[in-house]
């Protein structure tokens, strides 16, 4: 076997692994501030290292066999990089994930079976299988369940909520919130355009996959107390969009699902930075306790504050882009006559505001409104986080900005489009740099409306509530985390917010579950005493009798 | 250097007044509704200038450029709708800046610039008001994207500005068809959220609140909130004119219509606004996800059957 045919080197996989590299260079700077005075270095960057490798590996292999070993290889990396984590439920949410991606690792061999027995060959690119027989469709189902536990799209979603509760941030930042979406989505995309070619039914399967993943998931994010596992419910939630994008099946869709992988990578782990960057100055995630931050962290809120604006899709940040490009995707569908696009459409922009809300709740809960007690606490003053720290959470912000406003330039006409391959037609516009000018000469006149009043010099004063003092009514502060328990009590939610709660939704759950109550009745059977092993096997040669002799 | 002349004067100047203006037509119907005098015309720009001349407070703890910044953003993001929305309906050939998705989405910015304001107050009248705020933006997003789909379907699914209007223009407006009229009505409903009117007023709720979200507020930045306000009751009639009914044509008698079209409007948003009470949030909510987007979805599904 030559390399040729054991790796391949085409536009999509250059770009998936340039932002592999630089995703990993950001978390190793990060982690120099983070992971301070943490043990066992040694492994963990060396962890961090073999997890860059194996995604360069995985996303370049031309060959089925070749790209699940390493596939599995960065499974088994997660379960070691989720092991730093210092909470109590880190064991067994990094036996969770492992589990997860390792079953769906066994679907995915199981698929590569069957196209090998459909076609006899392993090599990837010279593939473009007919989905119209069974096993066709079968194999690609049993991919795609891969690149879904990868990605953490639904149903295979639940390992990521935990992970980001539980591990180190600069991990979860690192892998779920961007490198598994890189690679997950690399994989959907190559196999839905690459090796299989997609039909109606299958394109329609991926789209309703992507609606209920945004709404549900982002619904979940609404009600969360802790400020990690909220943004681990939005890395589920965002994953619908690519996947909505990839489903339309029409070039500008699969753009923008594709942009939008790139553009949650970049937002996604700002965010995490910043949450990580706040969880190392005050010690807590749990949203109850901060609060105020704003003020004494000015570069975190900001960065925070960037990436919140660019992941609830507001112009003229980089997730409005993305965003824009998958509505036209969807709008485009409907010109063959299918009357569901609406249903896409609206579950799309619907969850965008939903995302918004739950984005405004953090950014009260833990930089604005009332400050926590032991927050501003005067013999910890908290302050803003060094350098090394800062300057990834910087370097994203500022990428969201970039990406957002020379989108046609810059990530458009360098990556994307050379990773289609087709022409790419708007059906709508969106002059995004004229806009932004626009808009920064807005604020100008505002500005000179501030300088005509009195904004210059404002005079500080005590809050005003009705004459009382808010520092002596403990009570009167708000957290932010009450702000949607009104949608919570609301009709059906409150049904499924309940069966959701007791984990009627969480496959590794339910099939543990369904497992333990299995061995459950082995074990009664095999309870070690002699005569029912006796009875059993008197039963069973009466059965066999009866079979045998009839 | 030209767009930054067009924004100036159509998305600043030209909106600016015209709001003033609408505003000066709500107070006054309102006032009449009262049995009382009303303003003079000119009350609504006088209100902002004195404004401007007053002390401008800032909430000691408060996070200062957030609390101060908050406004500039909302104020330029509706200059920069009403700027699209202008010259896409001036030269409907030519599009400019946006679409439809794009207005749908810079929509949301003063809301989110008020919520930011609000929370930024470190107040929690404040908070409580900016949380009802971010509600109903959740609650009214909802049935408003599902009727500003039903131009799109009426048009043969374009989401270009301009060809919304030369469709009208030659197919007759689309407030004129069933589903059209439907989706107009809920879409009404939607921007008397928007603008935070009597009944979705909760996010102000003077009685109950003080104010809410603008509670902390003075001088100079509660004028440029004010200006953003009035602007918006330009701005959200506009879009609603344009997306069905045709926008405003300068042809002759065409442009007597369009300003009889913009006073219909305020004056349905100021009547909704006099004659009923406050709801509560949880109350709006139900209505919007409830009765106002199930008939969205029929308008929707009538688009499809074409009426």
């Amino acid at each position: 076997m030559t390399i040729d045919q054991l790796f391949r080197f085409d536009n999509l996989s250059i770009f998936v692994s340039i932002f592999i590299v630089f995703f990993s260079v950001i978390t190793i700077i990060y982690s120099l501030g983070f992971m301070r005075k943490e043990k066992r270095l040694i492994s963990y960057y060396l962890y961090l290292i073999l997890t860059l490798l194996v995604s360069m590996a995985a996303v370049f292999a031309n060959n089925l066999i070749l790209f699940v070993i390493f596939w599995g290889f960065l499974g088994l990396l997660l379960y070691l990089l989720i092991g730093f984590g210092d909470k109590k439920r880190t064991q067994a949410t990094a036996k969770k994930a492992f589990i997860i991606i390792g079953g769906t690792d066994a679907f995915m061999l199981f698929g590569i079976a069957l196209i090998w027995v459909m076609t006899g060959t392993f090599k990837m690119d010279g593939l473009n299988i007919a989905l119209n027989s069974k096993a066709a469709i079968l194999a690609y189902l049993c991919l795609a369940a891969g690149a879904f536990a990868k990605a953490g799209a639904m149903p295979f979603h639940t390992w990521v909520p935990d992970t980001a509760e539980d591990a180190p941030t600069p991990v979860t930042a690192f892998l779920p919130a961007s490198l598994d979406k890189l690679l997950g989505i690399y994989f959907l995309a190559r196999i839905s355009l690459y090796i299989f070619k997609m039909n109606f039914a299958m394109n329609t399967f991926l789209m309703v996959i992507g609606s209920v993943s945004i709404v549900a998931a982002v619904m979940m994010a609404l009600v969360q107390h802790d400020l990690k596992r909220l943004l681990g419910y939005h890395a589920v939630s965002q994953v619908g969009y690519m996947v909505l994008g990839i489903g339309t099946g029409n070039p500008i869709g699969i753009a923008g699902g594709l942009f939008h992988m790139l553009n949650n990578a970049i937002y996604k782990s700002g965010l995490f930075l910043s949450g990580g960057a706040v969880e190392k100055r005050t010690g807590t995630t749990n949203l109850d306790k901060l609060g105020g931050l704003a003020k004494m962290m000015p570069i975190t809120f900001i960065a925070f504050l960037i990436a919140s604006l660019a992941i609830s899709g507001v112009p003229p940040f980089n997730g409005f882009a993305s965003k824009w490009m998958i509505y036209q995707g969807i709008i485009e569908t409907a010109k063959n006559g299918n009357h569901l696009w609406f249903i896409w459409l609206v579950a799309a922009m619907f969850g965008s505001a939903l995302t918004l809300a739950s984005f405004m709740k953090l950014i009260h809960a833990v930089f604005l409104g009332q400050p926590f007690d032991e927050v501003r606490s005067a013999q910890n003053p908290i302050r803003e986080v060094g350098p090394t720290m800062w300057i990834p959470m910087v370097t994203l912000a500022g990428l969201c900005v970039l990406f957002g406003v020379l989108v046609y330039r810059v990530p458009l006409k360098m990556f994307i489009l050379p990773a289609i391959g087709e022409p790419v037609s708007f059906i709508g516009s969106w002059w995004a740099a004229p806009a932004t000018i626009l808009l920064v000469a807005g604020i100008i006149i505002g500005i000179i409306i501030y300088l005509l009043g009195k904004a210059v010099k404002p005079r500080e004063t005590e809050i005003f509530v009705g004459g009382e003092r808010v520092s002596d009514v403990p009570e009167m502060r708000l957290s932010g985390t009450e702000f949607y328990n009104t949608i919570q009590e609301i009709g059906i939610l409150k049904f499924i917010y309940e069966l959701a709660n007791k984990k009627f939704f969480d496959i590794y759950e339910v099939g543990s579950k369904l497992t333990f109550g299995f061995n459950g009745f082995l074990r009664y059977l095999h309870n070690g005493v002699l005569p029912t092993y006796l009875a059993w096997c008197l039963l069973g040669m009466m059965v066999l009798f009866f079979i045998l002799l009839r | 250097m030209i767009y930054l002349l067009y924004f100036i004067l159509y998305g600043f100047f030209l909106t600016a007044v015209i709001g003033l203006v609408a505003s000066w037509i709500d107070r006054k119907v309102t006032a009449r509704v009262q049995y009382r005098v009303g303003p003079p015309v000119l009350q609504p720009l006088i209100d902002i200038v004195k404004l401007l001349g007053k002390e401008t407070l800032v909430p000691r703890g408060a996070s200062k450029a957030a609390f101060l910044g908050a406004p500039l953003f909302g104020l330029a993001s509706v200059m920069l709708v009403s700027t699209i929305l202008w010259m896409n309906n001036i030269n409907t050939q030519n599009t400019f800046l946006g679409d439809l998705i794009v207005v749908l989405y810079v929509l949301t910015i003063p809301s989110i610039s008020i919520i930011m304001g609000g929370f930024a107050s470190s107040n929690p009248l404040a908070s409580i008001g900016a949380s009802r705020e971010m509600k109903l933006v959740l609650s009214y997003e909802l049935p408003f994207v599902l009727a500003v789909l039903v131009p799109v379907i009426h048009s043969g699914f374009s989401i270009r500005i301009g060809s919304l209007l030369t469709y009208q223009a030659s197919n007759g407006v689309f407030a004129g068809s069933l589903s059209g009229a439907l989706a107009l009505i809920v879409a009404i409903l939607c921007v008397q959220a928007k603008l935070a009117l009597v009944p979705f007023d909760m996010p102000e709720a003077e009685t109950e609140i003080a104010g809410g979200v603008l509670i902390e507020y003075s001088g100079t930045p509660l004028a440029v909130y004010k200006l953003m306000k009035n602007m918006l009751l330009f701005v959200l009639p506009f879009f609603l004119m344009i997306i069905f009914m045709g926008g405003l044509r300068t042809d002759g008698i065409h442009l007597l219509y369009g300003v009889l079209k913009y006073v219909g409007l305020v004056a349905i948003i100021t009547v909704i606004r006099n004659t009923n009470p406050r709801v509560r949030i949880d109350q709006a909510v139900r209505f919007f996800w409830g009765p106002v987007t199930i008939l969205a979805i029929i308008a929707v599904i009538l688009a499809f059957k074409g009426l």
